[in-house]
């Protein structure tokens, strides 16, 4: 029905072109459910369990990297602000005896400390080299945190008032921040990667 | 410098001669820590509850171990002072300090002084010098497989640490260089490529990989011994021999069957026998030819049968003396034959004596055409042909056989010697004579044709007389010469060569059949079945 006569219906409604009007409904509740998916809020679906631990000690390895090119940086390395990172010493005996959430809390409070400090080093820096180990960096924690996630940790993000001042302390170049780093990553991050008990096969 | 390590080496080296072999020991692993770190301060944790750290004693012998203290510090705490104490002897001596409260994952600077002035100093981190036992419990086992064996041991039981080991094998067999493995994440290990049948010895060391922690080469393991199954049978060869062989076992019987005649007459030559030329003979009769003669009456002799030749008369002289007249000639020529008989022919002259077959073939010696005395027998001959002229009625029956007389009187004698059993010797010696008598008869009362030349042919080696001199009492008689045919073949021996058409065709007056004797060189063996043939048609 292309050719419509003009005529006095044109105030009216416009008769619909398609021939049925019942898929209306069904159309309008499709079009809901793609609008609803997309904006989905909320938590994201639960990932796979990453158990194997050569991923963190890819992380690792990139990490020693990056602090032995720190090591030899002296002069363009120099940062103003000291900047707050966590400890980094392991006591097994005392470790064994916290109990999961903290030992995640610790962990997740050390991972954004490094991160907000490495982050800052971008300023500070110009040698086009150690930006690539500090992106690497940044990236890394990035990582962790999600395989954090998938081991069921949950976020913890630290507020202002809540981390610990005994459990920081304060560096002053990039090479002791990148050394805090790989410690870090070798020690408490370990440690809980490799006890989580999702991955325990006992479990 | 290296004269004071050589000689702690020294003291070390009677330390371990009295340490225990289980696991490594204290001073052993001072000992080996000793050798092979470079830093002055040389620290090393095993248990990872306490660090050691040790340096051994300048050239300065007479310092005492008070002088020294020992300082530790981790990161972002203060100083502490670890006690010192003495290893070894004098004048060897290690200064060692044990830390009890350790952290890993951090720095830590320990420092040296002695009499107040720093000796040595050190930053390192815990986690980076462990130092370990090597792995308890290994075992070696065979596998299913060949040239391979199985080793396995237990890890050291760290708590955290277990999948940071890094492992290395070394095993050796005599007469082979010493191979090494390195091993990852497991705590086993198949070695493969082995000598099959041989005593392997394995040593197995543990290392912290080097990611996460790190540290020393642990000391080797006890070895253990393993040995490797004997090798086997492939069965892969075993199949394809198995295989060839029968390919060629099939070859070799497809050979041997198609050409099995062959072969078998190589091997296994056929006796000749006489048996398909006379059925039944051996199998019925049991070799008596006569009997085999009388049921076999000619109706089954299998011989050839020249139809187209008629059996021709044939003359047949002895070299006996032909003057005796016709009627009487039968009791001539033999001491005329004799002498020229062999000396078979010459017995059984005798013994024909009275069979009288002085005519004939008494004569027949080997060689004795050449003997033969030709004009002689040829002025028989035309006596006789006159008195057949002469006396017509020599020609009825009663005269043909007369006329033959001297030829039947043969058979007759012949008959008679044979019923007087004189054995057959001479019925032999004249069966071939009383054959051609036969024949002659036959042809004589035939008188159609005489087939000469098919006679002529029909001798071996000598010529046929024409015979038909007989038949045309007018015609005179003109002997062609030598050409007689010696049938008498079995009594003297002739080399001769008796082909089927010259041998005696002896044909049954009465009945006609026909049927010659193969006569061969060797017949004089064969007389009997021969002879009793030749006898056996005539009557």
């Amino acid at each position: 029905m292309g050719n419509r006569q003009g005529n006095g219906q044109s105030d009216e409604d416009p008769v619909r072109d398609y021939a049925d009007s019942e898929m209306e409904i069904p159309r309008l509740f499709a079009l809901l459910l793609i609008v609803l998916e997309w904006t989905r809020p909320g938590l994201p679906s639960p990932l796979r369990p990453i158990c194997d631990l050569r991923v963190l000690d890819h992380f690792i390895k990139q990490a020693r990297d990056a602090e032995a090119a720190m090591r030899v940086c002296k002069e363009g390395c120099r940062i103003g602000v000291p900047l707050v990172v966590p400890l980094t010493r392991v006591d097994f005996g005392v470790w064994e005896k916290k109990n999961m959430e903290e030992q995640a809390r610790e962990v997740q409070t050390g991972l954004w400390l490094l991160n907000k400090a490495i982050s800052s080093l971008r300023t500070s820096i110009s040698t086009s080299v150690l930006h690539s180990h500090i992106d690497a960096s940044v990236r890394n924690i990035a990582s962790i945190g999600q395989v954090l996630r998938s081991l069921s940790i949950q976020d913890y993000v630290p507020t202002d008032g809540g981390i610990d001042v005994q459990e920081t302390w304060r560096v002053s170049s990039a090479s002791e921040l990148f050394q805090v780093h790989i410690n870090f990553l070798r020690g408490k991050v370990r440690l809980l990667l490799a006890n989580a008990p999702v991955c325990q096969p006992d479990s | 410098m290296t004269n004071v390590r050589r000689s702690v080496l020294a003291i070390y080296a009677l330390y371990l001669a009295f340490a225990s072999s289980a696991g490594q020991t204290f001073e052993s692993k001072v000992e080996q820590l000793l050798h092979d770190e470079p830093e002055n301060i040389k620290c090393f944790t095993e248990t990872l509850r306490d660090l050691t750290c040790f340096w051994d004693e300048k050239e300065d012998r007479n310092s005492s171990f008070g002088q020294y203290a020992f300082t530790y510090q981790y990161q972002n705490e203060n100083s502490s002072v670890c006690a010192v104490s003495v290893l070894g002897a004098a004048g060897k001596r290690l200064f060692l300090c044990r830390l009890s409260r350790i952290e890993f994952f951090v720095p830590l600077h320990l420092c040296v002084y002695q009499g107040g002035r720093e000796l040595y100093n050190r930053s390192l981190s815990i986690d980076q010098v462990l130092l370990l036992d090597p792995p308890a419990n290994v075992t070696v086992v065979r596998t299913r497989l060949q040239r391979q064996l199985n080793v396995t041991w237990l890890p050291p039981a760290l708590k955290y640490m277990d999948d940071s080991m890094m492992y290395e094998v070394r095993y050796v067999v005599e007469g082979s260089p010493m191979r090494k493995e390195i091993v990852k994440d497991s705590t086993k290990l198949t070695l493969r490529g082995l000598q099959p049948n041989s005593k392997y010895k394995v040593w197995v060391r543990v290392k912290l990989d080097g990611i996460s922690y790190n540290g020393y080469w642990s000391a080797w393991s006890d070895p253990v011994f393993g040995t490797t199954p004997p090798s086997d049978l492939d069965p892969l060869i075993l199949v394809l021999v198995l295989i060839i062989s029968l390919i060629l076992i099939l070859l070799s019987l497809t050979v041997l069957l198609s050409h099995h005649k062959f072969l078998l007459k190589k091997l296994w030559p056929d006796i000749p026998s006489p048996e398909r030329k006379f059925p039944g003979l051996f199998t019925v009769y049991k070799g008596d030819f006569q009997e085999w003669l009388g049921h076999n009456n000619g109706s089954t002799w299998p011989v050839h049968m020249y139809t187209e030749e008629l059996p021709a008369p044939l003359e047949v002289l002895s070299e006996a003396s032909l003057a005796a007249p016709l009627p009487s000639h039968v009791s001539n020529p033999r001491p005329e034959a004799t002498p020229r008989a062999a000396p078979y022919s010459r017995e059984e002259s005798d013994t024909m004596e009275e069979g009288e077959d002085q005519l004939e073939t008494r004569g027949m010696d080997a060689g004795l055409h050449d003997r033969w005395q030709e004009p002689r027998h040829t002025h028989w001959l035309m006596e006789q042909l006159r008195a057949l002229q002469e006396h017509p009625e020599a020609l009825s029956q009663s005269s043909l056989l007369e006329s033959q007389d001297t030829y039947v009187t043969l058979n007759q004698n012949s008959q008679h010697t044979r019923e007087d059993e004189q054995g057959d010797d001479i019925l032999e010696e004249s069966l071939p004579l009383q054959a051609l008598f036969a024949s002659r008869g036959t042809s004589l009362s035939a008188a159609s044709h005489s087939d000469l030349g098919s006679l002529q042919q029909s001798s071996g080696s000598g010529r046929l007389s024409s015979q038909s001199s007989f038949e045309y009492p007018n015609h005179t008689w003109s002997p062609n010469g030598p050409g007689y045919a010696y049938m008498a073949v079995a009594d003297s021996g002739v080399s001769m060569d008796y082909s089927p058409m010259s041998s005696s065709r002896i044909t049954d007056m009465g009945k006609g059949v026909t049927y010659t004797n193969e006569y061969k060189n060797d017949i004089l063996e064969h007389r009997q079945p021969l002879s009793g043939q030749l006898i056996h048609s005539q009557y």
